[in-house]
Parts: structure tokens; sequence; C-alpha cells
């Protein structure tokens, strides 16, 4: 089972309003959404463990950390991103992680 | 391979995957074919609105692009009716549009042509900026030269739009062409199609999206701005916009609902891809720049402060306009001037702040204490003012400020109740534009030094979208 983290991104977002629209016009029973959902969690988990392999750095000031349930969730600002091809800065960033350890294999949030 | 964004690529594979993933699951349910099929355009639709994949058509907006998706049948009734379906030169085209030509999906992409397009009913418009609007009828796509094209066919509902509520906007007849402009959400940026103006006209708008837009965009101040929401024009003729024009053209309301804002402010991000693009240009040049000038304008009026909107106000003051925008500039500036006043006016407290009188700090103080006195119980507060009254009559050397006792009792309630921790900004901090999901392999901590060993991650930066497989960060706590 794949984390349900990655719901929240841009393409879980737009997947989840596209659903709750068929949904609403009863295209689609939510049941139907709820298991494209879980495919979608399988899909953008496998694509970013095998189709992506770039490296990012980053630093910032860290203002705040939480870990509750295996998550943690950070914020951080003046931050700055570093990638082979280009320099982004942001002045406030939230992380939120999921335990990736290999031997760790959770379905949470 | 360097420089090419990985992320559309890889969205349109998850796309791909997940859909025919759930195939056999609409399968089973018994669901058609054809909802699948839309569930998969409708998300795309919200994926390419959004900003994650804006750069694909960001250059694109030299030159103005239309992608139709044809469903299944369309195809060829489309290219025998336009035979003006060009491809463009410009190898500008995210992938995965022009990709889109398979037999279940055929898309072409053209450039305006110097005359009316025919688009037949049951297509998909998709301008370069990535809104897509389903066509339901049948519908002419034209270039205004200022005065209103005749519609040669009867149209229902013409259009249909795809994703959040949209709002297209026009240019009233008697003024001048402009271009197809779609606004979404907030957050979402726009681009236009620029150079050759083009105006989609049609019949009814489909009402609830008429109600929804009009609800919320409406109110245009000044026809000068020739915007109006939704229903594209207000044919005299046509007894259908009759009740639209009654919402299309107000007389003059300047009037900044607050429900279209969100309109406003993706139209300000796209004046600024707007100015981005080039101007003037072709026949349609002066007429062109009216279009970016009024939607400046009203872009303007409306995001009093806002920083994407002073950029194309200053660099598109030396274009000329016409006498009767001239209000609605002063309007503008005006309203961005209030705005910039706000900001000298942040009171300071400290450091450079010192040569001002003890009074108004005091008066400061009484603001902060005022906010306070919400939080603490009056009770406590008497309390604490005796308290701190006793103690500075006894060392007069505490009050750094003011030697007025009563000053004194009213700066030191704000000494004690600084000890809360303000309730604010727990909420707010976690909530932010800017946000990465991702996998932790290790988190590490020494003292107040943070090491992040982070792994598979989707970064959204004020919607803009990247991706890692690994990532590395320091902070210190």
């Amino acid at each position: 089972m794949a984390y349900q983290l990655y719901r929240n991104t841009t393409l879980g977002n737009s997947l989840q309003e596209s659903l709750d629209e068929f949904i609403q016009s009863q295209q689609i029973t939510p049941q139907l959404a709820l298991q494209v959902l879980l495919q979608f969690d399988k899909a953008i988990n496998s694509a970013l463990a095998q189709r992506v392999r770039n490296r990012v750095n980053f630093r910032g000031s860290l203002n705040t950390y939480r870990f509750c349930d295996n998550v943690w969730t950070f914020v951080l600002n003046d931050v700055e991103f570093r990638e082979v091809t280009e320099l982004i800065k942001v002045d406030k960033v939230k992380i939120v992680a999921c335990d990736g350890k290999n031997t760790g294999s959770n379905t949470t949030e | 391979m360097d420089g090419v964004n990985p992320v559309p690529k890889l969205y349109r594979s998850v796309i791909e995957d997940v859909i025919e993933g759930v195939r056999d699951l609409f399968a089973e349910e018994g669901i058609e074919e054809q909802v699948l099929k839309d569930l998969k355009q409708l998300w795309e639709t919200k994926v390419l609105q959004s900003k994650a994949t804006e750069d694909f058509f960001r250059n694109s907006v030299h030159s103005p692009l239309f992608t139709l998706q044809l469903p299944r049948g369309l195809h060829q009734t489309l290219q025998s009716s336009t035979a003006s379906l060009l491809i463009p030169a410009g190898k500008t085209l995210p992938t995965f549009i022009t990709a889109e030509l398979g037999t279940s999906n055929s898309s072409a992409n053209f450039t305006y042509p110097g005359y009316p397009v025919h688009v037949p009913a049951g297509v998909t418009l998709q301008t370069a900026s990535g809104h897509l609007y389903k066509v339901n009828v049948p519908i002419m796509v034209t270039q205004t030269s200022g005065r209103a094209n005749i519609l040669q066919h009867p149209f229902q509902q013409v259009f249909q739009q795809l994703g959040q509520p949209s709002i297209i906007q026009t240019s009233i007849p008697q003024l001048n062409p402009y271009c197809l402009e779609a606004t979404t959400e907030k957050s979402q940026r726009m681009e236009t199609v620029l150079q050759q103006p083009v105006v989609l006209r049609s019949g009814t708008v489909d009402r609830k999206h008429l109600e929804n837009a009009t609800g919320d965009t409406l109110i245009h101040p000044g026809n000068e701005h020739k915007i109006m929401s939704e229903a594209l024009l207000s044919h005299p003729e046509n007894s259908q916009y009759i009740s639209l024009s009654g919402v299309v053209f107000p007389p003059q309301v300047s009037q900044m609902d607050s429900d279209v804002e969100p309109v406003l402010s993706v139209s300000a991000s796209m004046t600024q891809n707007l100015h981005g693009g080039p101007l003037s240009t072709g026949p349609q040049g002066a007429q062109h720049q009216h279009m970016p000038d009024v939607q400046l304008r009203v872009l303007k009026n409306r995001m009093c402060g806002c920083d994407s909107v002073k950029q194309p106000r200053n660099t598109e003051e030396p274009s000329s306009l016409p006498v009767s925008e001239k209000d609605s500039n002063s309007q503008m500036d005006l309203s961005i001037h209030v705005a910039d006043d706000d900001i000298n006016e942040i009171i300071q407290i400290d450091g450079t702040g010192d040569t001002s009188s003890s009074d108004e700090i005091g008066t400061t103080r009484d603001v902060d204490e005022n906010k306070f006195l919400g939080i603490t119980d009056a009770g406590d507060l008497k309390v604490l003012e005796e308290a701190s009254s006793i103690s500075n009559e006894d060392s007069t050397a505490n009050s750094s400020d003011n030697e007025d006792p009563q000053v004194d009792l009213v700066e030191e309630d704000p000494l004690n109740s600084g000890d809360d921790v303000s309730e604010q900004d727990v909420p707010d901090l976690f909530d932010t534009d800017n946000v990465i999901v991702c996998q932790y392999e290790k988190i590490h901590r020494s003292k107040n030094k943070w090491k992040f060993y982070l792994k598979d991650g989707v970064m959204c930066f004020g919607g803009r979208d990247y991706v890692f497989a690994k990532a590395i960060g320091d902070a210190e706590w």
C-alpha cells in the first residue's frame, strides 16, 4: 500500500477535484472515486521512486518542527533550494515527510 | 536534457498510468468509457490550468495558439471546415499537448487565421495558456475589428467551462478587440493569447456558469475597461443577451466586489504575461494595446498594492491610452498610492521611532494593550496595573521612556502580557503556499543544527511544481 501523502499536490488535488465534480454529477460513485485515488497513490509513489532522478540541496532556518505518528512536519524560513539547473528562494516553506526508510511501509496520510 | 523540466512529462505519465489502472474498475462498475475520458480531460485541464506547468505555456504567449482536442469523429469534420488549421512553427507547445493525436483524442493546433473560424460542436478549445473550453454548439471564432460581428449560428449553450468557474473577458464591441481569456482560481496564473485578438462569441451561456460568474465577476469599473463577465458580448440583436447585458454593462460602476478578487488576481498575473508578450505587433498593434491596457487598468484598480500589478503599471504608462481610461488610471494610481501610504504608516515602537514623542509611544502601547485586554481578564489587568504602578513608584529608573506615572502604568502591562505567545502564529504558520510533500530517510539533529535527508518529493512553490528524488538540507533552529 502506498502513502496517501501525495494527494495534497497539484496533481493529486486536481484529481480529487475532478472526481468530486463527477460525483456531484453522479457520473461515478464515491467508492469508485476512492479506488481511483488509491490507484493514484500507487502511480505517483512508483513514478517518483522510479522516474525521478534529480537531487536538490537546500539550506534555511528552521522555524518549527513536529514529529507525530511518524510524520515529520517542518516549517523553514528563508530557504534556498539548489538544483543543478536553478536556484529557488522562498521565505517560508512547509515540509511534510512520511517515513521513507526502506523498512517502513505504511499507509498514513 | 539540461533545462528541460521533467515535471509535465512525469505528470503526464502518472495521469496515463492512473487512467489505465482504473479502466478496468470503470468497466466493472459499468461506467462508460466516455466518463473515463472526461475524467482524464478534466484532470489534465486542471493540471494545465495550474501554475505547475506554466513554463510550458510561457513561451507560447508570443503566438496565439489554439489546441483543439476533438472527440473522435470530429477530427475530419473540423479539418474540412477549417482548412486553416495550421501547426504552428514554434515548438513551444508542451509535448503532451501536441502528442494528443491518438485516435481517441485528436488535437490540432492552429494559429488564428485572418478570418473567422468555424468550430463545430463538441470541440474543446484550449488556449495557449492551457485553459480549456468545451464548445457544445458550433461557434464562430472571430476577430473583432471594433464592431460587433453577427453570429451566424444560433447558439444554445456554447460554453461549458471546464474546471473552476471561469470568466471570459471580452471587449465591448465598440471598443477594441482583445483576447480570449479566462480566469480561474486565484492561485492560478493565466496567460492569454495575445497577438491576434480573438473573440469567442456565443449564444446564451450555460446558465449555471453564468450565474456563478456573474455573481463573481460582474461589475467592472466602467465600460472603458471593456470587460465582461462570462458571456461574451451583448450582441444587441440577440435577445438572449439582453439579460446578460444588464449584468455585463453596468454604467460606470466601480465596485470592488470581494468575490471578484479571485478573478482579478489571476488577471493580474495575466497582465504580467501580457506585458511580457510583444504588445505592439502587427496591424493590430494599436488596437491590441488597448486590451492589455484596459485589462491592466481593471486589474490595477482591483489589485491595490499588489506587486504583480505594479510592474505592468510602470511599464505600461508610456503606451497610449484613450481619454476615457484616464479616470480609471487615476483611480488606480490613487488606490495603489493609498496602499503605499498604509505601509509607510506602520507604527514603529522601537529603533528609529525614538525621536517621536513619548505620548505617541504611549498611545501605541495603548493600542497594543487594548488588544491584550481581550485576552486577559479585566480583574487581572487591574492587579497588574496596581503592581506595576507600585513598582514604578519604587524605582523610577525602570521607566525608560517617560517619567509620567500614568504612562508607565500603561507601558508596564504590555511588558507582562508580552509573555503570552501569540496564538495567531501557529495556525498561520502552517498555512503556506510553499509545500514539500516527501518521505524522509533520515532526520538528524545536533544541538540546534538539523540535517534532513529526504527523498521522493514533490515541491510546490507559489503554485509551480518541482520534484526530486533526493533532497539534502541543513537548517538551524
